[in-house]
């Protein structure tokens, strides 16, 4: 029984550690960060193994848990976020983010309340409504956030270009 | 649907498209060049996130998540050698009864377990199993368990169930045929029993064993035969 439960878990963890890795990479914007929260998602899922009623549902409770480790391990608390806040509090790219930014650096400067829907929908693939679930968020909500966030990497990306052709 | 409304969407989801979507492209020649573009750029920055993954990190993850298992394993072998221990303290205790001393019946008090056993046996047991009655097996698998004991196997029936008295209240009574011939089991599972002592008593042989909180007494023709039940119960 103990057996077949961690054959099954083997498999969840090379189908899904490489992704979650860089999930967890871009949210704490740490590789040694990324790993041990990783680590520490996996040890915590295979304690809760028997909440997983839905075979189907795995990956997003893989999700779940690591974003609810990373609070735990490195917040002390869960994620809130403020609905009211806007987009201006997103660092101007001209004076937060280095001359020669690229994509990566402007993503790793988007506050983690816009950049953690964009990386469910990059690396995860998930739709708005699957964010939502995950993130505890209205559908409307994710869809602003996302919104701004391709707006602030817009900014960014021509803030760039300006820098290079002066 | 809205030119507005269509980049609303585009802007939240640029890989995805309702069918309310599609309608609306298919007849706006901006907002078409709009969607495609945005997929492109979308593309193109979604791109950078997909960092190299070290290397062996499944492998690595899952030394570590075994580690409880294998801490598992380490106290599943601790246990089986500390059963191990027991069981063979407990057959050796049992070999060595072999040389046991057995007591008069005369020499021990009359409420011993043992000696109140024999005359029990010997005074109410004929009547008892001509009424033919039969207890709770229930209540006799778990003073069993209780006790930590086993039921006799090994060509052992059981052919009387009931209760009986015992020097502090009662015990389950149990009547085996053996390949020995008939033995007498008394579970004793909330009283001490003392400490074991064999005695022999007119014709009959008992012993009081104790085990956990209560214990057993067992009566037979000679002491073989009750050493041949107390293995049996092991």
């Amino acid at each position: 029984m103990l057996a077949g439960k961690q054959a099954q878990f083997e498999k969840l963890i090379r189908a899904y550690s490489p992704e979650l890795y860089r999930y967890a990479y871009w949210l704490c914007r740490d590789r040694f960060q990324a790993e041990d929260l990783l680590q520490e998602t996996f040890a915590r899922a295979w304690k809760a193994r028997d909440d997983l009623r839905d075979e189907a549902a795995s990956r997003s409770w893989l999700y779940t848990i690591l974003r609810n480790e990373r609070a735990r391990l490195f917040e002390r608390k869960r994620f809130d976020y403020d609905e009211n806040q806007e987009l201006d509090e997103i660092p101007d790219p001209a004076t937060d983010i280095a001359r020669d930014c690229e994509v990566r650096d402007a993503v790793r400067a988007l506050p983690l309340g816009y950049r953690e829907p964009l990386l469910l929908q990059w690396i995860g693939g998930y739709s708005c409504a699957e964010i939502g679930t995950i993130m505890n968020l209205t559908v409307g909500a994710v869809m602003t956030r996302l919104t701004r966030a391709r707006i602030a990497l817009g900014r960014a990306e021509r803030s760039v270009k300006k820098g290079v052709a002066r | 649907m809205t030119c507005f409304e269509f980049r609303r969407l585009l802007f939240a989801e640029p890989r995805r498209r309702t069918a309310e979507q599609e309608e609306h492209v298919a007849g706006c020649a901006r907002c078409a060049v709009a969607s495609e573009e945005a997929l492109a750029t979308d593309v193109r920055r979604a791109e950078n996130v997909f960092i190299p993954v070290p290397d062996a990190l499944p492998d690595r993850i899952l030394l570590q998540y075994r580690r409880p298992v294998a801490r598992y394993r380490i106290w599943a072998m601790a246990a089986t050698l500390l059963i191990g221990v027991v069981l063979g303290a407990q057959l050796y205790r049992t070999y060595d009864t072999a040389k046991e001393h057995v007591a008069s019946a005369a020499a021990l008090p009359r409420d011993n377990p043992a000696v109140a056993a024999i005359s029990f046996v010997l005074d109410h047991e004929p009547r008892l199993l001509k009424e033919n009655r039969t207890g709770d097996p229930a209540v006799m698998l778990a003073a069993f368990q209780r006790l930590g004991l086993k039921q006799p196997a090994g060509g052992t029936t059981i052919r009387y169930l009931g209760k009986c008295p015992v020097p502090g209240g009662t015990g389950d009574h149990i009547v085996l045929t053996t390949p020995h011939g008939p033995v007498t089991l008394i579970l004793v599972p909330d009283y001490p029993v003392g400490s074991r002592v064999m005695v022999a008593d007119r014709d009959l042989t008992a012993v009081a064993q104790p085990v956990g909180g209560g214990g057993y007494i067992v009566v037979g023709e000679s002491p073989q035969t009750i050493r041949h039940v107390e293995r049996l119960l092991m």
